[in-house]
């Protein structure tokens, strides 16, 4: 959360419909759910192997499919769910929306943007012609010319954060209706921006999260103790960050033991993921490093069998004293 | 400290000034780019000078060293200018758009002390770094054949407004995606003696290939197949798939994966005899800092480093992209003979 000197109205038309949050001046605001379910598997991402990844794009073809695996996850008590920004995530929500009842315990943490959509829409189009696509596409005209007017004068003004925010609020569109519970800037983004080392970005982004949707923002990142460093600096309190963290300290940069002091000394929320150094470490070995390290709110993992995931689950409580057996 | 310029502030100069930014011995200074709306936000929010005319940049800021990101056309007159300027520079592959504009600037490094680097970044991916250690301890023995794939879904509409659409601004699948592959064939192996069956296709580009396959001949008998093409939305991201065998084995790489089957027990402790599989994350060696990849930052902090140490660049200089350069003319040539 960040420190806003000036209270803005919350723009109503773009609010989603959320839970009542936010007790007033409690910095730790969101209760993050201890374990949310990731879906890299779900888009053909894996470290470990392109065969890996192909198998699990061949099976994860439909939104279906990826359904089926996302009530497994649900009726073992999984209700929270972190989602890229991927074109398929829209059909996975329009079902969220279809079946209300079905899924009144759902929470979701939206992670944007998707970069691969970003990076070939700029190949093909150019910088600007990337940002008016993503900006426009799939709006009716009427839409865009109410976009237009709203962010006209930042686009005459061609302001970097008046169009960060309408691509935020463009990625958005897709989560209208469903609870959700913070906002995460996806690494690829969270890291060149953190290189660059704009402060503004980073508190515009938390502002305008917070003002539109009410709701924290969050941040994914690869360089968990730099990133860390660099918000507190920003002014934002006790940020929540989400990273790599395994035991062999793969994608841990710049070192495994820099993460680990992090945790100890640093006034953040962590959040875990790629626990498993993507099948690098046995699941036990793995979950044990990670629920005995300190100040890890939620364990973010992946996961696509019934066994799989019950499993990872049943460990992750066994470890956080959380047992509650699913069959 | 040393002082650095970024010229053409587009996905891959970005890119290099979030890793350089970073940097403990670097300070960047200044940010040259056309564009009126990038100029006008990076002046707003990064820290630095800006500008729209690289000459007048270099003259004033005197940068020690300069990031050329900028369209390939243009690598020729950024590159030329920064070393007039006695700046070390680190350009954006592929080097040039002919090898006589790479002789031009190799002539004009000759007596001077600078470290050049061209952008081949794959070569500091943590697997192709490890094939091309053991293809030098010449584990296969005599080769055979290889085949280097590069796939992607890169162009998948004939949009026509970027300058990788542009044929004489350095567009197209073999310049701009396929001397990734090209170069990481010079690398691993050398550049070919002859090359054959050239075929260029355009998928949904109408002024560039979209896809390219040639065939690399060399004296000693062995052969290679080229198959590159970016407008396959079978694949998520470019994909490499590099297979080569040889007298005493095979190994087949990409960015995921290392395998190697050897014949019989190899010298080396690591392997042993049948397949040996490796994946990245055992392979994966730390960086200080990481955006889109290990192999971004170890290239940038490779060329600092070499700067810093006063050592010419080994791994991926001037000369390396010159032999990339001809082979891609060659390519180019070749293309034109009819071989239907």
């Amino acid at each position: 959360m960040i420190n806003i000197q000036t209270q803005l109205p919350v723009r109503e038309h773009l609010k989603l419909h959320i839970e009542p949050i936010r007790p007033e001046k409690d910095k730790d605001y969101t209760r993050l759910d201890r374990i949310i379910f990731g879906d890299n598997q779900f888009f053909g991402i894996n470290h470990m192997s392109n065969e890996k990844a192909q198998s699990m794009a061949a099976r994860f073809k439909d939104s279906e499919s990826i359904i089926r695996v996302i009530d497994i996850a649900y009726n073992a008590g999984i209700h929270a769910f972190m989602f890229n920004t991927h074109d398929r995530v829209k059909e996975v929500c329009d079902h969220f929306r279809a079946y209300p009842e079905k899924y009144s315990n759902l929470s979701l943490y939206p992670s944007m943007p998707y970069a691969h959509k970003y990076a070939n829409a700029v190949n093909e189009n150019g910088m600007l012609g990337a940002l008016n696509e993503f900006i426009f596409s799939g709006r009716s005209t009427k839409q865009a010319i109410n976009t237009i007017i709203q962010g006209g004068k930042s686009l005459i003004k061609r302001d970097m954060i008046e169009v960060m925010k309408l691509l935020v609020d463009a990625e958005m569109r897709m989560f209208q209706g469903l609870r959700v519970k913070a906002i995460f800037l996806q690494n690829i983004v969270t890291d060149l921006l953190l290189g660059l080392g704009s402060r503004e970005v980073f508190i515009e982004f938390v502002r305008h999260i917070e003002m539109t949707y009410g709701v924290e923002a969050a941040f994914n990142t690869m360089n968990m103790p730099a990133l860390v460093d660099f918000l507190l600096d920003c002014g934002i309190e006790n940020p929540i960050v989400c990273s790599g963290i395994n035991k062999k300290g793969f994608l841990m940069t710049p070192s495994q033991r820099e993460y680990e002091q992090a945790l100890v000394e640093k006034p953040f929320r962590a959040l875990a993921m790629s626990i498993l150094a993507s099948g690098d470490i046995p699941p036990n070995e793995a979950i044990e490093y990670v629920c005995k390290l300190p100040n890890i709110r939620s364990i973010v993992f992946g996961a696509s069998t019934k066994e799989h995931i019950i499993d990872t689950r049943n460990m992750i409580y066994s470890y956080w004293g959380e047992t509650e057996d699913i069959t | 400290m040393i002082k650095g310029a970024v010229v053409g502030f587009g996905r891959m100069g970005i890119t290099h000034y979030s890793i350089l930014n970073r940097h403990p011995q670097v300070n960047l200074v200044a940010v040259c780019d056309s564009s009126n709306f990038v100029r006008n936000n990076v002046a707003k929010y990064l820290n630095v000078e800006t500008y729209n005319d690289y000459h007048k940049m270099f003259g004033e800021i005197k940068p020690d060293f300069v990031i050329a990101a900028v369209p390939t056309a243009m690598h020729m007159d950024v590159v030329k200018s920064a070393i007039l300027n006695n700046a070390h520079v680190f350009v954006e592959k592929p080097f040039t758009l002919n090898s006589n504009q790479a002789h031009e600037i190799l002539d004009l490094l000759k007596g001077k002390n600078l470290v050049h680097q061209v952008g081949y970044v794959a070569r500091f991916s943590d697997i192709f770094k490890k094939v091309k250690e053991l293809m030098d301890q010449k584990i296969l023995g005599e080769l055979y054949t290889f085949k280097m794939e590069m796939n992607g879904p890169t162009v998948l509409n004939g949009a026509k407004k970027s300058w990788r659409s542009n044929k004489n601004k350095g567009g197209g699948c073999l310049y701009d995606f396929a001397s990734h592959s090209i170069d990481l064939v010079n690398y691993f192996i050398g550049p070919p003696d002859n090359i054959v069956g050239t075929v260029f296709k355009s998928i949904f580009s109408s002024n560039v290939e979209d896809s390219v396959s040639s065939t690399f001949i060399y004296k000693q008998g062995l052969r290679g197949n080229l198959i590159v093409n970016w407008s396959d939305s079978s694949y998520r991201k470019p994909t490499y798939n590099f297979e080569v065998l040889g007298k005493e084995g095979k190994i087949i790489a990409n960015l995921r994966t290392l395998k190697i089957f050897f014949n019989k027990a190899p010298d080396i402790k690591e392997y042993t005899q049948g397949w040996n599989i490796q994946h990245f994350p055992s392979l994966a060696q730390p960086v200080r800092f990481f955006v889109r990849g290990f192999e971004f930052t170890r290239q940038s902090d490779y060329f600092i480093n070499c700067i810093l140490n006063n050592r010419p660049c080994e791994v991926c200089s001037f000369y390396d992209g010159f032999k990339t350069d001809t082979i891609i003319e060659k390519i180019r040539a070749d293309s034109t003979r009819c071989y239907n």
